[in-house]
């Protein structure tokens, strides 16, 4: 294909040369199609953005751009040739490098070890003054000021990123693909972050730049693709498109479910005030003021690590707040474990099933007694009815009761973790206050709807349920009210049929109001 | 091509009952071959060592009076080990169980009427147990230090304090008239567990098997063992339920412990009567070790292979008087570890099947 | 004074200190890749004995001595296939070992209970330098493996500081999925590893025989001494030179029973020679403790087994 045959916005130099491309790549596994049919293209010293949501497809698709995945079908051209990737150590070898979300790096070994790390033109005694001398100088030319020598546990996690960045600059890559760079970083660290993507396209190399934030996206890049549920919904030159616009791109029509509403809210079941959390200088969770009401769902909305699941766990006793109070049913029980929660009603299904809500190497009926109330003996009869009403009821696909929680699947799993948490919740003695994190993930329709239903009716007989989940049409399908949490914070917080699926939408994105308002066709007033 | 392991999603009861006995052959094999180095004939030892403890009456209850001890040091480890607590210092927590248990036998068994007698030998030996093992546990809960060296730096400490009361000290426990060669001093009759008749298997062996099944029901049936079982399997569900890790860590060790110090009880008050220095040449403790791993810590398999092991070493002193070539005693030394690391291999293959991959596969 | 009995102890502290060094310095190469081997008592013992046949068969002291390392680095293998090929849990699999390999060597040991070693190591002096005051009868009148384990001790250091083999080594140690996905085999470094340890452990144990005490016996050839190199490791933060000084503080406190009964100190010798357990007690627990670990350097995958994440 030829430069300047695709006919794409004015403001792209449509002269320079195609350095990476994907022709109708498909990516399977079990039971999902991650990306289907995509195609993408990169030019020599071009931030080009990919756009979604979680789970859109963004990141398979930097992975086989990057050697880490294999396409099932299609292929990636490297400079208008196809290339077969078995490894990023192949990517790496034509000039492709990936910083990943997840920072590969060695924590007790210095920038420089790290940087060398693998390095096949390494010769076998270290020269550790010259690699040194490079780091620093790679550094200053991209504006990724580290010090060699620094141990990287004594990093910030924007100093990591640098890292990661120079690792692959090391080794001569001239594409680089940063997955999520922001999603760790702080504002000024972003800014700093898109200076050394300019000065790195400046110098000819090009970048591929995943976000899901409206407004960096605006910020640093030339072109958008847009995926959606593993398909390209479009792709546009950034100088042609507002926030908005893409916003909507990117969260499509909201699928039509069931909505069901509560009748009105009783005494406060779960009151958080003022909290916070720091950890390790991070601070996680910043003056957070919620209450759930008796007979009430309060749904948290949220890209994921925003906070949500470090305000389950200090809601549930798991953690220990920095500062603030947590009251289940008038009792205070920060601080008290997990049993103090538990012992004033609270039930909780965290996100992680398998391992911390269900313990693997126990049969399904002992983890039934996991969270019931103990005595000198277990009453393993009793839960063995349970259990065996509870497969029935969730259709639980499981040889039995005595088989062990570790063979089931995920969406399995969560069935079980769901029957015990749920089967009581709001009756006499049984818990009334209940955590959920992302009720629904990974059921298929109709054991969804079941459990949004088993949610509904415990709000009906006056519990009160906190639903914690990214994925926005299950919240507002079930929350008499919604909050937003965005960096630790509550960015947005209202009756659910108060908000407009728009405004959520840009909420968790992270647009703020001013950023808003600096838009011309975004108008703030719905 | 490559090999894959993948996780078995069914266990079937035979897989279990399987790993052992082909653990047993495949260590008999490698056996076969270091005893044929050795210049010995495999067939022939292996016929002998069956003879002398499985076919007579006084073979299999001069067994079962080995197996005795070994019930509870498998016991000891059992419960630790099914929690990824490593206990290995069952040897040293029965020195000291012998220590206090033999004190009891010598000062108080002659003020107490016969059962009582022989209940305080057992209990206090255990809580001795239990004391030696209260470094460990605390020192592994609050700090993290790692049990598996504190408990068997312990038992050395145990070892050369026993050895110092009987040989370094005139101490209570030595016998005063034995001046020459240095013995403990016997206790009370009162505190001895009777012999079934002209055997040397008595009621020790009565008291490991309950014991036993009171560790089973303890671990099957109530509310701490089951927190037991959540803290081995995973220690984060454990902290989501509310359930305290260290708590429950300290009382699987301290129970260790105590069965630990039981197994000294039983020796002192059911065989050696006095505190026995050549303790460390019995290595009960450690045989405590194979014994419930190849039960897979299941409490009445640890009475099953105490026996079977119990069986492998009376028949060492029968090896040695074969006609004609005279076996060492460490070939079932030698067994016994063979036999364990062929269990633990062949344990692989029951949580996982093999499945052969050709060509690597896409996702990497 | 070189005579006296103090300057006798600290140089015999330093014989004690070599087959304590060799094996921790095996440990240490294994745990720096990520696997624990608790089997090196029992490694030990089998290069005890093996060395004492090979010797006594051959006359050979260097030679034995290379046998007894090669048996223990037999043994080591069936531990790498254990828990690096079939991800059996890595303390289990060292136990075992330990117990077979103490089975084994007591097996094979038995035919030469008490005959005597006919060929060992002896001390050679340098020359002027061995009539120096105290240093002289401790460092320059000590026999060759002094010398081996001193200068082996600064190579590890050096390789594993300052060679591409040794950065690999330490990343598989402490992040095998970073290794992994920088392209480094770390099953390949593992085995690598933890064979060279049980090397190492098993020419400690040689030593045991060829440079110690020339006889062999089941209790009295290592006595626990390759749990305290485990210890010792902790004891060193995983650094080598360390591992040196280590190893002659527990060799120190080995001799001490001597010198003071020598001295006639009334102390039961019982107590004494419950000292170097004691030691290892108390240097776990201070040194040893989970969030000291993190920060003196325990490699951060030590102990786990390491699979592929595979979505």
């Amino acid at each position: 294909m030829q430069p300047g045959q695709d006919g794409l916005g004015a403001g792209i130099d449509s002269s320079r040369g195609i350095a990476l491309a994907a022709r109708g790549v498909t990516k399977r596994f079990p039971g999902v199609v991650a990306t289907e049919n995509v195609d993408f293209e990169l030019r020599h010293g071009e931030v080009h953005t990919l756009l979604g949501e979680n789970g859109a497809g963004k990141s398979t698709l930097a992975a086989m751009l990057c050697g880490l995945y294999q396409p099932d079908e299609g292929q990636i051209l490297r400079d208008g040739r196809p290339v077969r990737l078995r490894s990023p150590r192949d990517g790496l070898a034509i000039g492709i490098g990936m910083v990943y979300q997840h920072f590969r790096l060695v924590d007790r070994f210095t920038v420089a070890e790290n940087v060398v790390l693998g390095d096949p033109d390494q010769p076998a005694v270290l020269r550790r003054v010259q690699i040194e001398d490079r780091v620093a100088e790679i550094g200053e030319r991209f504006g990724l000021p580290v010090d060699p020598r620094a141990l990287i546990s004594e990093l910030t996690v924007g100093q990591r990123q640098r890292v990661e960045i120079v690792k692959v600059l090391y080794r001569g890559a001239d594409v680089l693909l940063l997955d999520e760079p922001t999603a760790v970083l702080t504002p000024h660290e972003a800014d700093t972050l898109f200076d050394t993507v300019r000065a790195m396209t400046a110098e000819g190399k090009a970048v591929v730049f995943i976000s899901h934030k409206l407004g960096e996206v605006m910020a640093v890049s030339d072109r958008v693709t847009v995926m959606r549920a593993g398909r390209v919904v479009g792709q546009v030159a950034t100088r042609d498109t507002t926030a908005r616009h893409l916003a909507e791109m990117m969260v499509g029509r909201p699928v039509e479910v069931e909505t069901r509403r509560g009748a009105g809210a009783g005494a406060p079941a779960i009151e958080v005030s003022d909290l916070r959390l720091v950890d390790g200088g991070r601070t996680l969770l910043d003056g957070i003021d919620l209450t759930v009401h008796a007979g009430e769902v309060l749904g948290i909305a949220g890209v994921a690590g925003n906070g949500q699941r470090e305000l389950a766990e200090l809601i549930a006793g798991i953690v220990t707040p920095t500062a603030g109070s947590v009251r289940i049913r008038g009792t205070e029980v920060s601080g008290g474990g997990a049993g103090a929660a538990r012992r004033c009603g609270l039930a909780f299904v965290p996100e992680d099933r398998l391992g911390t809500g269900l313990v693997p190497g126990l049969s399904l009926t002992d983890n039934m007694l996991l969270t019931r109330p103990r005595s000198f003996f277990v009453d393993r009869r009793a839960a063995r009815t349970e259990m065996a009403a509870a497969i029935d009821a969730f259709e639980v696909k499981t040889p039995g009761t005595e088989s062990l929680a570790r063979v089931l699947s995920g969406g399995n799993a969560q069935k079980v973790l769901l029957a015990r948490e749920l089967a009581r919740l709001g009756t006499e003695g049984g818990p009334q206050v209940i955590i959920v994190s992302s009720p629904t993930r990974g059921l298929d329709v109709a054991a969804a709807e079941f459990v949004r239903g088993l949610l509904h009716d415990a709000r009906m007989r006056g519990g009160a349920v906190l639903i914690i989940s990214e994925d926005l049409d299950e919240v507002r399908s079930l929350s008499d009210r919604i909050a937003v949490l965005y960096r630790g914070r509550v960015a947005l917080e209202g009756p659910t049929d108060a908000l407009s699926v728009h405004d959520i939408g840009l909420a968790m994105a992270g647009v703020t109001a001013a950023l808003d308002e600096a838009m011309p066709a975004s108008g703030g007033g719905c | 091509m490559r090999v894959k392991l993948e996780h078995r999603l069914e266990q079937r009861w035979w897989h279990s009952a399987i790993t052992p006995l082909a653990a047993v052959i495949a260590a008999l094999v490698v056996g076969a071959v270091f005893l044929r180095i050795q210049g010995f004939e495999p067939l022939a030892v292996y016929r002998a060592l069956f003879r002398a403890s499985f076919t007579s009456v006084y073979g299999i209850t001069d067994s079962l009076a080995i197996a005795t001890p070994l019930v509870v040091t498998g016991l000891a480890a059992g419960v630790a080990f099914r929690m990824n607590l490593f206990n290995i210092g069952a040897e040293g927590q029965l020195y000291a169980g012998a220590i206090i248990g033999s004190w009891a036998g010598i000062a108080l068994a002659p003020h107490l009427p016969g059962p009582l007698a022989i209940a305080a030998v057992l209990i206090l030996s255990a809580v001795g147990g239990m004391l030696w093992a209260v470094p460990m546990a605390v020192f592994k809960a609050y700090f993290g230090t790692s049990e598996i060296i504190t408990s068997l730096m312990l038992t050395f400490v145990a070892l050369f304090l026993m050895r110092y009361l009987i040989f370094g000290s005139a101490s209570f426990w030595r016998d005063p008239s034995s001046t020459n060669f240095p013995q403990g001093k016997k206790i009370d009759a009162a505190g001895e567990l009777p012999l079934f008749g002209e055997y040397r298997t008595g009621w020790g062996l009565v008291v490991v098997v309950l014991v036993a099944i009171v560790v089973w029901v303890i671990v099957r049936f109530t509310s701490a063992g089951y927190d037991m079982n959540v803290v081995g399997s995973s220690p984060k569900a454990a902290r989501y339920a509310g359930i305290s890790t260290k708590r429950v860590m300290m009382m699987a060790l301290l129970l260790s412990g105590a069965l630990g110090g039981l197994a000294g009880g039983v020796e002192v008050a059911g065989r050696a009567h006095a505190l026995d220095p050549n303790g460390l040449e019995l290595g009960f403790g450690f045989t405590g070790i194979v014994v419930a791993a190849l039960a897979r810590y299941n409490p009445f398999g640890i009475v099953l292979v105490a026996v079977f092991l119990g069986g492998l070493r009376n028949a060492g002193a029968a090896l040695q008087s074969m006609a004609g070539e005279r076996v060492p005693v460490e070939v079932s030394l030698m067994l016994q570890g063979a036999i364990l690391l062929f269990a633990i291999g062949a344990e692989i293959f029951v949580r996982n099947r093999l499945r052969i991959v050709r060509a690597a596969v896409a996702t990497r | 004074m070189n005579n006296s009995a103090i300057v006798l102890t600290l140089a015999a502290s330093v014989v004690a200190a070599v087959p304590i060094a060799l094996a921790a310095f095996g440990e240490l190469l294994s745990e720096r890749s990520g696997v624990l081997n608790l089997g090196v008592e029992g490694m030990m013992l089998i290069g005890a004995v093996c060395a004492f046949q090979a010797g006594n068969s051959t006359g050979n002291l260097w030679l034995a001595l290379f046998v007894g390392a090669v048996a223990g680095a037999a043994l080591s293998l069936v531990h790498a296939v254990l828990t690096i090929t079939m991800r059996a849990s890595q303390i289990v699999s060292g136990l075992s070992l330990t117990i077979f390999g103490t089975g084994l060597a007591t097996f094979v040991g038995k035919s030469i209970e008490g005959v005597p070693l006919e060929t060992d190591f002896r001390p050679s002096a340098w020359g002027p330098l061995a009539d120096l005051p105290v240093v002289g009868p401790v460092l320059f009148d000590q026999d060759p493996m002094v010398y081996v384990t001193i200068v082996l001790g600064v190579l590890i250091g050096w390789y594993l500081n300052h060679t591409r083999a040794g950065l690999a080594v330490r990343a598989v140690g402490e992040s095998p999925a970073t290794a992994d996905s920088m392209g480094i085999g770390v099953a390949r470094v593992r085995y690598l590893h933890v064979v060279a340890g049980g090397f190492l452990a098993g020419a400690a144990g040689a030593y045991l025989v060829l440079g110690q005490v020339p006889s062999w016996s089941q209790d009295g050839t290592t006595s626990g001494l390759g749990w305290i190199a485990v210890a010792l490791v902790v004891f060193a933060s995983w650094k080598p030179l360390r591992v040196l000084v280590g190893a002659f503080l527990f060799g120190f406190s080995r001799q001490l029973n001597f010198y003071l009964q020598g001295r006639g100190v009334d102390v039961p010798a019982e107590f004494l020679s419950m000292m170097p357990y004691l030691l290892t007690i108390i240097v776990l627990v201070v040194w040893g403790s989970r969030d000291l670990r993190r920060r003196v350097g325990a490699p951060a995958a030590l102990g786990l087994p390491y699979v592929r994440d595979e979505r």
